[in-house]
């Protein structure tokens, strides 16, 4: 369990920092300004991804694919209670909801391609590595 | 088999005798165990009552996984399946050295008899070997299987 929240915190304070970092940058092109309670939101949303994604050991066998699916479907439900918990408070503008749809989703598709991407690169790997190791060892059995 | 066995401290040279009635496989597997030094594992056939089957010496090259399915552990190899009275992480650790990694709780692969890696459509990695038989490598043991590999690589 401490590690478990050790790695929580770290992998939390990273995402949130480029989060912050990349909006900032975003806000100084566009020369638009951000409020506290988005800066609270981006927080919320933050540690929403982080532990959705960190209880992956869960899902260990379900295939990756359904994994993907389950974990999108489980953080995009819990960051719309959130953004429909904050409209009570603040109001919420007409395309509020269809940009937080499309932000939440372009970059979950980005993501679990670049997952996808990698699985095979690292398959690619592991076969190159497995045909050396196989080739030594036939070669060493002549000798 | 009855098996002696003297200590000695003041002989130059270490020796085994063997006394058998008839040159039987299993004789001959242990001959050829011994010079080899390699290490032991015997079963008997899966599919035989274990009190009757004569428990046989596997060759570990000739392994192509190890499962371990309600409580028994299995040795698949292209002559059959064997029934092994040990664990799998016994086994593990003994095979270590000679190409046997744990791909998911319940399988010990042999990498040499290995034909392919390939990821599925739903982003599950198989591993085929070249009997056509596929096994799942678990996302958890994703890291020491390469891990594993990359030993190997430098070892071989």
């Amino acid at each position: 369990m401490k590690e478990f929240i050790k790695t929580y915190l770290i992998e939390l304070c990273c995402s949130y920092t480029v989060i912050s970092v990349v909006g900032a940058i975003t806000n100084v092109i566009y020369g638009s300004e951000t409020n506290n309670a988005n800066v609270i939101l981006m927080f919320i949303f933050c540690n929403i991804g982080v532990f959705v994604l960190s209880i992956h050991k869960l899902f260990d066998k379900l295939s990756p694919l359904a994994m993907i699916v389950i974990q999108y479907v489980v953080a995009f439900g819990l960051c719309l209670l959130v953004v429909f918990i904050s409209s009570l408070i603040d109001e919420v503008s007409p395309r509020g909801w269809f940009e937080f749809i499309r932000s939440f989703t372009i970059v979950y598709v980005i993501a679990a391609g670049f997952y996808y991407y990698r699985l095979f690169r690292d398959a690619k790997d592991q076969q190159e590595m497995l045909k050396e190791i196989q080739d030594k060892a036939a070669r060493n059995k002549f000798i | 088999m009855k098996i002696n066995l003297f200590e000695d401290k003041k002989i130059t040279e270490e020796y085994l005798d063997i006394h058998f009635t008839e040159m039987r496989p299993m004789i001959r597997q242990l001959i050829d165990t011994v010079k080899s030094e390699r290490p032991v594992i015997s079963g008997r056939p899966a599919d035989e009552d274990l009190d009757d089957g004569e428990e046989i010496i596997l060759d570990p090259e000739e392994i192509y996984y190890f499962d371990h399915v309600e409580r028994k552990l299995y040795a698949y190899t292209e002559s059959g399946v064997y029934r092994l009275m040990t664990t799998l992480s016994s086994v593990e650790e003994q095979l270590s050295n000679y190409g046997f990694v744990r791909v998911s709780k319940s399988n010990l692969v042999n990498i040499y008899k290995i034909k392919q890696l390939k990821p599925d459509i739903n982003m599950k990695v198989y591993l085929s070997f070249d009997n056509g038989e596929r096994i799942c490598i678990n996302r958890s043991y994703k890291k020491s299987f390469t891990e594993y590999l990359n030993r190997m690589r430098r070892m071989a």
